[in-house]
């Protein structure tokens, strides 16, 4: 294949590292954080900055993305689709974040009738749904068979732990032996469940996977 | 199913990276099949024939 890089030159070329970002945020997470807990800033202060951070999810996606150039050189589609799923799922975290955060901020500091309530708790649902949007299109446009297998294993080992989890617990809070649990953590419990399914995808094939 | 793709691939000195890149599939891929741990298609297996320009059974068979 002619068009590859050389190591030397994708070393030049992919900039820093996700990791780099990825440690950024935390650094600024644990910053606002601290501020929470010494009530240093406003609560509305607070709420604009734990979304603020976020915004270093695009750098995130865009280092992986310079890697994934780098590492493919171009040369089939595989490539395309992981990073639209990348995109896809940090637009939807953010939207996510900021749904979450509006809602906070209004329902702990505004009386709001039952339908504006009833709307803005739809909100970060429906950026959740979108993270399920954005696998479910990775698995149609997923191109190489053996990639798109992993997701697929991945998802079914993730709804397996998290049906069973929310089935067993219901019953357990039916008897009055564990607390309630709002149901949105299912949804939480189902992407640990992805990672769950990437361990399992290493032990048997070798490789973890493309989520 | 056992198959030959680790010696194709040696003969004509092509790394994983670079069948893979001939197949359009990961190179996870093409470790996957070279190893026994995923057993392609029959399109991709008709794309691995054509690449090394021999019939599916010459590289494929029952194990």
């Amino acid at each position: 294949m002619t068009g590859r890089m050389t190591g030397n030159e994708s070393k030049q070329n992919v900039g820093r590292s996700p990791f780099f970002y990825l440690g950024l945020m935390f650094a600024a997470y644990g910053v606002v954080a601290a501020l929470a807990m010494t009530d240093s800033v406003s609560q509305t202060a607070l709420y604009i900055l734990i979304v603020l951070p976020f915004g270093l999810v695009f750098m995130v996606v865009r280092a992986v993305n310079r890697r994934a150039d780098a590492n493919m050189a171009g040369c089939t589609s595989k490539g395309l689709a992981q990073r639209n799923y990348v995109k896809r799922v940090a637009v939807f975290t953010t939207l996510y974040l900021i749904a979450f955060a509006v809602l906070t901020f209004l329902s702990t500091n505004y009386e709001l009738s039952q339908t504006i309530r009833f709307s803005l708790a739809l909100l970060p649902g429906f950026a959740v749904l979108g993270m399920f949007w954005a696998i479910g299109r990775l698995i149609v446009e997923e191109q190489d068979e053996f990639m798109r297998m992993l997701i697929i294993r991945q998802s079914l080992v993730a709804t397996s732990i998290s049906l069973s989890a929310a089935t067993m617990w219901g019953f357990l809070e039916s008897a009055d032996a564990v607390p309630h649990l709002d149901a949105y953590w299912w949804a939480v419990i189902w992407f640990l469940g992805l990672g769950i399914g990437a361990i399992s995808n290493r032990i048997q094939y070798g490789t973890w996977g493309a989520v | 199913m056992k198959n030959r793709l680790k010696v194709l691939r040696a003969e004509r000195s092509w790394s994983q990276q670079d069948l893979a890149d001939r197949l359009g599939v990961s190179r996870q891929s093409v470790n996957a099949i070279e190893t026994g741990k995923y057993d392609p298609s029959l399109p991709l297996a008709f794309t691995i024939a054509e690449t090394f320009a021999m019939s599916i059974e010459q590289i494929f068979e029952r194990g």
